[in-house]
C-alpha cells in the first residue's frame, strides 16, 4: 500500500507523489504515519517532514501548517515550504545567526513576537540541511 | 441638391425641433452647430463631423489599449489563481460547505473591485449580497457586511448603510499575496462577531464567464454542534484531533485557517473575473466606436461631396448667368 502526499502552499503545489512513509514534527514531539493510518487532523508546528520513497529519506522545512490523513491520503496544507535542496546552507546559516542575535537583544512586545516566530524557522531550515 | 435643400430645411426648424424628429441622429448634432457658426459658411460641417471622428478613434485606440493591457494582467493572475484553487478544497472535504446552515449571527463578505469599467461583475456581487441579507435577516437573526473594494462600498452604502462592519479598499494596490489577505482575513476575525462567514465573489470559470458564487466558512463552535449533529460535518468525528492543547483549539486554528484560504482564493479569483469582463467591455467598446466611426465616414463623405457640388453649381450656374 502507497500513501499518496500532497504538499500545498497557497502559492503553489510544492510535493505531490507516492510515499512510503512520513514523519511530521507537532507540538508534542514527532509522528510517523505508514500507510492504512487512522483518520486524523493534525496542528504541525514549524519543523521539518520526513519522507520514505524510493529507499531514501528526503526532507522539507515546513512552516505553520495543518495535515490531514485519511484513507491513504496525506494532505499537508502550509504557509510556506522548502525542499532541501532548494535551501542554501551558507544564506540559512547566516539568517539563523540574525535570528538569533535578534532573539537575544530584542525588546518591545512586537518584536519579541516577530522574533520568536522567525528563530524556529531559521532553525528547521538548517537542521533540514543538516539532516541529510 | 437634395442634401443641401435638406440642410436648408433643418436650419429653419432648428428653433423648434430639438431631438425627436431628425432622420439622422448625426445630423440632429450638425444642424443646430451650423446655425451657431453662421449661415454661409458650409465648409465648417465636414470639420465638426471630423472632429467627431477624431474624438471616436482616440476612444478607441485608448478602449484598445485597455483590453491589451487586461488580457496581460489576466495571464498573469490567472496562474496564480488555479494554483490557490487546491488549497481550500481539502478544507471543503473535511468541513463541508454548508450554505444552508441556520445560525443566528451571519456575516457577509462582499469582495468587489475597486476600479470600473469591468462590465456587470460588481453589480451581481452586491445584488446577491443583497438577497443573501435578506434571507438571512429573520426576527432572532442578524446579518452584517463586510465590504472588500470601492464599487461594493458605493453601491452597499446607499442603502444599508447601518449593516456595513467593516469595509477595506484598495487591495490590489500591492501585489496579492497570502500575508497580505492573512493580514485582513486576520482583522476581520478580530473585529466581526460571526457564527457563518459566506464569502460572495466572482468565480472565473473562463474568459467569458464569471459565476457569482459564496463560500461559506462557519465559526468553530458551530462546526462542533454540526458535527454533532451528523451529516457533512459529521465526518469530522470520525477524524482524531493531535496538537496543540485541546480538541477546540486546533479547531479554531483550522477554521481560522480554512477563512484565510478561501479569502485568498476568491480574492484571487475575482480579480481574474475583473481582468476578464474589463476585457470583454473594452472590446465591445471599441467594437462599437469601429462602427460609429463607420457611420461617421459616410455622412463625412456624404457631406463632402454635396458641399462641392453645391460649389460648383453656383459656379456653374454663375457662369450661365454672365454668359447669358
Amino acid at each position: 500500500m502507497i500513501l499518496n502526499l500532497f504538499v500545498l502552499t497557497p502559492s503553489r503545489i510544492v510535493w505531490d507523489s507516492e510515499v512510503k512513509e512520513i514523519i511530521l514534527s507537532i507540538t508534542s514531539g514527532q509522528i510517523g504515519a505508514l500507510p492504512n493510518h487512522a483518520p486524523i487532523v493534525i496542528a504541525v508546528d514549524i519543523g521539518i517532514l520526513r519522507m520514505h520513497l524510493n529507499d531514501q529519506w528526503l526532507t522539507m522545512a515546513l512552516m505553520d501548517s495543518f495535515a490531514r490523513i485519511g484513507k491513504n491520503e496525506i494532505i499537508i496544507l502550509v504557509n510556506d515550504a522548502e525542499k532541501n535542496s532548494d535551501i542554501d546552507p551558507q544564506e540559512a546559516h547566516q539568517s539563523l545567526e540574525i535570528a538569533e542575535a535578534a532573539l537575544r537583544k530584542v525588546e518591545g512586545k512586537r518584536k519579541t513576537i516577530k522574533a520568536n516566530l522567525a528563530f524556529p524557522q531559521s532553525r528547521t531550515r538548517v537542521e533540514t540541511i543538516n539532516v541529510i | 441638391m437634395a442634401m443641401a435643400a435638406l440642410r436648408r430645411e433643418s436650419r429653419r426648424f432648428v428653433p423648434f425641433v430639438s431631438s425627436p424628429n431628425p432622420i439622422n441622429a448625426f445630423r440632429s448634432t450638425i444642424a443646430p452647430t451650423e446655425e451657431q457658426v453662421g449661415l454661409g459658411v458650409r465648409s465648417i460641417s465636414t470639420q465638426v463631423v471630423r472632429n467627431r471622428m477624431k474624438s471616436v478613434k482616440n476612444i478607441q485606440k485608448i478602449t484598445k489599449a485597455m483590453k491589451m493591457v487586461a488580457a496581460s494582467k489576466l495571464r498573469a493572475i490567472q496562474v496564480r489563481a488555479e494554483n490557490s484553487r487546491g488549497l481550500w478544497q481539502p478544507f471543503t472535504a473535511l468541513l463541508g460547505d454548508t450554505p444552508s446552515v441556520n445560525v443566528k449571527k451571519n456575516v457577509i463578505v462582499t469582495i468587489s473591485s475597486d476600479k470600473g469599467l469591468c462590465g456587470g461583475i460588481n453589480s451581481t456581487s452586491v445584488k446577491i449580497s443583497r438577497a443573501l441579507h435578506k434571507l438571512n435577516s429573520g426576527p432572532d437573526t442578524e446579518c452584517k457586511y463586510v465590504i472588500l473594494g470601492e464599487k461594493g462600498k458605493a453601491q452597499l452604502i446607499r442603502d444599508s448603510k447601518k449593516d456595513i462592519e467593516l469595509i477595506m479598499t484598495e487591495l490590489q494596490k500591492n501585489f496579492l499575496n497570502y500575508t497580505q489577505v492573512s493580514v485582513v482575513a486576520d482583522d476581520i476575525l478580530k473585529n466581526v462577531e460571526f457564527d457563518a462567514l459566506r464569502i460572495v465573489f466572482n468565480k472565473f470559470a473562463s474568459v467569458v464567464s464569471f459565476l457569482p458564487t459564496t463560500a461559506t466558512v462557519l465559526s468553530p463552535e458551530i462546526v462542533e454542534r454540526e458535527s454533532e449533529a451528523g451529516g457533512k460535518i459529521g465526518d469530522l468525528d470520525s477524524y482524531e484531533i493531535e496538537g496543540g492543547e485541546t480538541k477546540s483549539e486546533v479547531l479554531q486554528n483550522l477554521a481560522e485557517f480554512q477563512f484565510s484560504c478561501v479569502m485568498f482564493n476568491a480574492v484571487l479569483e475575482n480579480a481574474c473575473s475583473e481582468q476578464g469582463a474589463r476585457m470583454s467591455a473594452m472590446d465591445s467598446s471599441s467594437r462599437n466606436a469601429g462602427d460609429m466611426l463607420d457611420r461617421l465616414t459616410l455622412t463625412y463623405n456624404r457631406t463632402r461631396q454635396a458641399s462641392i457640388t453645391t460649389e460648383l453649381i453656383e459656379i456653374i450656374s454663375g457662369a450661365s448667368a454672365l454668359e447669358g
